[in-house]
């Protein structure tokens, strides 16, 4: 029975970072196959999952709204015409860069 | 790479940056700007990579793999950037923090954006590591306190 608790409460330690993500892949084969001979355990798995689906919705998701989108990817594709310069192949490519770069001035 | 392809890639990640900026900044604009600088940042660190790199847009696998491996990337320059911007507005943004998430708020910078990372955007502790920049051990210290401290202030709401 000792041996039984000692084991449980390992195991319970591990619900979180299993959830997480943080276990060593050998901790992780070694908890999941625990929860497989253990059924019982997943109540306390259906627990902490609940636990984390509140702090999910205690953090902010925020949204942008169709004029900010619009605004943000502006800047942001001139950010990136501004900052990454491309080699032209050729006599054709030169001109697109160049209608481009004036585009985004 | 061509500049509208790298525009391209980024395109469908905007609302996911901004959404992340957000829960360090609580402001639309601010927001926003973060989201400007940290792209900035990045590619001023990674233009010549960037110019260099092939890429196949008509491979999905490909797409896929390169956009995540961009949206890690400016991510790192967000968390850092709004961290630091973070703790300097903090007096500023007092009066924005919405009420229903100003326990999330109350957490220190750092803390808040590990539990975005982990919680919101879903990434595993390696990758949390890899953006922010952080031992592993912190990762998992800053995932703890978070929860604990949230979870306290949920318990604290239920026991009024």
């Amino acid at each position: 029975m000792i041996e039984k608790n000692g084991h449980y409460n390992l195991f319970q330690k591990k619900i979180v970072p299993y959830l997480d993500g943080s276990l060593s892949k050998e901790e992780t084969s070694e908890f999941e196959a625990f929860v497989l001979t253990h059924p019982e355990f997943e109540i306390q798995i259906k627990n902490k999952q609940d636990e984390i689906q509140k702090l999910k919705d205690m953090i902010p998701a925020a949204m942008l709204s169709e004029e900010s989108q619009e605004s943000i990817e502006t800047e942001m594709r001139a950010s990136i015409y501004n900052l990454i310069k491309e080699e032209p192949r050729g006599l054709f490519d030169t001109i697109r860069i160049k209608w481009e770069d004036w585009l985004n001035r | 790479m061509k500049r509208k392809d790298f525009f391209q890639l980024i395109q469908p990640l905007t609302e996911k940056l901004y959404r992340f900026a957000y829960t360090l900044i609580p402001d639309d604009l601010q927001a926003e700007q973060l989201v400007i600088d940290g792209l900035n940042a990045y590619l001023l660190k990674e233009k010549k990579t960037i110019s260099k790199k092939e890429i196949d847009l008509n491979s999905k696998k490909e797409t896929q793999l390169i956009r995540r491996m961009i949206f890690k990337g400016i991510l790192r320059y967000i968390s850092e950037i709004g961290a630091r911007r973070s703790l300097q507005l903090n007096e500023q943004m007092r009066l924005n923090i919405p009420k229903d998430f100003a326990p999330y708020y109350s957490l220190e910078p750092k803390v808040r954006l590990v539990m975005s990372l982990r919680y919101d955007s879903q990434f595993t502790v390696e990758e949390i590591e890899e953006i922010v920049q952080m031992p592993r051990f912190e990762v998992i210290e800053k995932l703890h306190n978070g929860r604990f401290l949230l979870l306290n202030d949920l318990n604290k709401v239920a026991t009024l």
